[in-house]
């Protein structure tokens, strides 16, 4: 039982990391129905630029913000030069080569920015487990788990309560309608991409004490997160967690009960009965009806 | 009218032999210098530099400069296949020293032995590398790091005889490298008659280890053992300190990676490993080293990233050298020939290289050569006192030396 909770407790805050980071996918996804695939790269920025901060005495606590502004920053940059060309030709797959172009041209820059080495990020957090329910928790997973639900809780909000969410739900429900109704959608889209680097480099400072830090951290985290964003469902944003948090224990679970060197194959297996079965995800439609 | 001929065919001679004097001698040098392994790879180009630096300041080989052709394979086998071409075809080297990973090696190798240029191992461990082709008449393939089949009895020789554990894990990652290591140490623990109560596999990149450790804790392991590189070893030692269980680490070499000190912090402390060279000026040759590649490329806190693949690079580029000059030219075959059958010895940092090859035995590195490192204070030091003390008596090639693997011909 004891290691059943260990493998639960590791799998979930593994999950939280992927749903953090597919939480990115979707928020592009809301809006302008294309999708950052640079989303990993972008969480490795984040990472770095807070290594860099932290590197010269500014407390981790004061960085998130700044590192935040960096990644809406930069989510703002990849929309402007990869994706709206791509949305004013009415592209279908433009922004696909673009925004992976991007995130290469990113990991080349970390690469002679920061070097080739992965580095050790220093926890804001006692790095000794604390025992909860007979398993171990290290204090920083809970922090991921608590920041990614905050985080994704505060944009829900926003989305609901102010009129620049609404704008952007509006534009999600009929692109042109919205436009015509005077919404200037080309700067929701602009929002919504710096909305998705953002959580991605927050994301990037938070499971950075967890992961080490390093040019390359974001491919395998990125593409395991698009895995949870089509499991859970591009729309839903409680699909994401869900997605994440069963993927993440899926993984641990294999690994432990059947072998290690299988512990990738049931996400994936999961992945194509999902595409085949519910295409839009496991939440995906009630979440459409719920908008 | 002959004479004429004769003459001209001279100076023909001559001119060419001028053009040739000024050429330099083109060396290929392959390893990882960026991702996971590049602690290892940038250490050993490092080293490399520095010893054609000091052989080209003394003249050179042959009266000829050597010049360095670096290329970063990324640790990925395909990439060390194209550099091999690329190596043989455009760059037209006379030979090559380096490779990190046992995967890149073994996808590069060929190249080298088809065009009869010789490599010079310099890092990889595989210990099937040097045997891949025993079958064929001439193998150009050469190594002077400690394989996996001395590692891999060293490890369980320290393990079980020394600090007497019964139960052990082993840990190894997904790579040819582990794999291999993994095999060997298996092996190694089955002459002692142990099976091993857990083996785990986990991926490069991985970042949660709980899965693995879980299992090797479950079985009762009281030690783990360790196939692996830098930053998933260090995954592996704050895996432990997350679940509170502490057992000692004992693995290959690769424990010693500054990636791996680093990112494990305090819970990395104590892991041990074979180590051919650990950064201590214990003999002359070993000082200037240290102080030479300290000047040069200034490592962070005075610590060189990986010391063991920084003196094997150096290392392999004396005995290039020494076989060149011994040959006369830089005729592929013949530079062959005489790293076969070297007659004069070559100090070198890691030991001595008395004939350290011979037509059958391609391996410079015995099992009395490597001593256990530990991880202490950030840095790799001597894990005996007893080897420390007998450190400036150079540990030198010992063909009938006992415990290391049969190697298993291909």
């Amino acid at each position: 039982m004891e290691i059943l909770t260990q493998l639960i407790f590791s799998g979930i805050a593994l999950g939280m990391i992927y749903a953090v980071i597919a939480f990115g996918y979707q928020l592009t996804f809301a809006t302008s129905d294309t999708l950052n695939f640079g989303q990993g790269d972008a969480l490795m920025l984040g990472a770095l630029v807070g290594l860099t901060l932290v590197g010269m005495g500014v407390n981790y606590w004061l960085m998130i913000p700044i590192v935040c502004v960096f990644g809406a920053i930069q989510g703002a940059v990849v929309e402007r030069i990869g994706v709206r060309p791509a949305i004013r030709i009415k592209s279908e797959f433009g922004w696909i080569m673009s925004t992976i172009a991007l995130g290469i041209i990113f990991k080349n820059v970390a690469e002679n920015v920061w070097g080739h080495d992965d580095l050790k990020f220093p926890s804001p957090l006692p790095e000794s487990p604390i025992r909860f329910l007979g398993a171990n928790v290290l204090p920083m997973e809970i922090l991921v788990v608590v920041g990614a639900v905050l985080m994704m809780a505060a944009v829900e909000l926003f989305n609901r309560k102010t009129i620049w969410g609404k704008a952007v739900v509006a534009t999600f429900n009929d692109r042109e309608a919205a436009r015509l109704m005077g919404i200037n959608t080309g700067l929701v889209i602009t929002f919504s991409y710096a909305l998705s680097s953002m959580s991605a480099a927050l994301a990037g400072v938070l499971i950075a004490p967890l992961t080490l830090t390093g040019a390359t951290m974001g491919a395998v985290l990125g593409l395991k997160a698009f895995a949870v964003a089509i499991i859970g469902g591009l729309t839903s944003g409680m699909g994401i967690i869900v997605g994440g948090i069963i993927l993440g224990i899926a993984e641990k679970l294999t690994g432990f009960y059947l072998s290690t060197g299988y512990q990738d194959v049931p996400g994936l297996v999961l992945l194509l009965i999902v595409l085949a079965v519910r295409p839009a995800g496991l939440f995906g439609k009630t979440a459409i009806k719920k908008v | 009218m002959t004479l004429s001929i004769r003459l001209s065919a001279i100076a023909l001679a001559c001119t060419a032999a001028t053009a040739f004097a000024a050429d330099p001698i083109k060396i290929g040098v392959d390893g990882p210098f960026t991702g996971g392994s590049s602690s290892m790879g940038v250490s050993m180009r490092d080293g490399v530099r520095l010893a054609a630096d000091e052989i080209n300041k003394a003249g050179g080989v042959l009266g000829r400069q050597i010049q360095l052709v670096e290329r970063d394979d990324e640790a990925k086998n395909e990439r060390g296949a194209q550099i091999a071409q690329e190596l043989i075809n455009k760059e037209k080297v006379v030979a090559v020293v380096g490779y990190i990973n046992t995967g890149v090696g073994l996808a590069s190798e060929r190249f080298f032995q088809e065009a009869k240029i010789p490599v010079m191992n310099n890092v990889a461990t595989g210990s099937v590398l040097t045997h891949q082709f025993d079958s064929q008449p001439e193998n150009y393939v050469f190594r002077n790091s400690a394989n996996d089949s001395i590692q891999a009895p060293m490890i369980v020789e320290e393990a079980i005889t020394r600090r007497g554990f019964k139960k052990v894990a082993i840990l190894a990652d997904s790579t040819n490298y582990g794999q291999l290591g993994r095999a060997d140490l298996e092996k190694a623990l089955e002459l002692k008659g142990i099976k091993p109560v857990a083996v785990e596999k986990f991926n490069i990149k991985d970042v949660d280890m709980t899965a693995q450790l879980l299992k090797a804790k479950e079985a009762g392991a009281e030690v783990v053992l360790t196939y692996g590189i830098g930053p998933e070893l260090a995954q592996i030692a704050n895996g432990m300190t997350k679940l509170g269980w502490k057992v000692p680490m004992i693995g290959s070499w690769t424990l010693s990676m500054a990636n791996y000190i680093d990112n494990a912090g305090p819970g990395g402390e104590g892991a041990r490993m074979p180590q051919t060279f650990i950064q201590e000026p214990t003999t002359p040759k070993r000082q200037s080293f240290i102080i030479s590649y300290l000047k040069t490329f200034a490592p962070k806190n005075n610590r060189m990233d990986s010391p063991v693949s920084a003196a094997q690079g150096y290392d392999s580029v004396y005995l290039l050298a020494a076989a060149i000059k011994q040959a006369g030219t830089t005729d592929g075959p013949k530079v062959k020939d005489a790293l076969e059958n070297l007659k004069a010895p070559v100090e070198g940092v890691v030991t001595t290289y008395n004939k350290p090859f011979s037509k059958g035995d391609h391996e410079a590195i015995t099992a009395n050569i490597p001593v256990f490192g530990e991880v202490k204070g950030n840095r790799v030091v001597y894990a005996y006192a007893d080897d420390f003390k007998k450190a400036s008596e150079v540990r030198v090639k010992d063909v009938n030396a006992k415990g290391a693997l049969p190697t298993a011909k291909k």
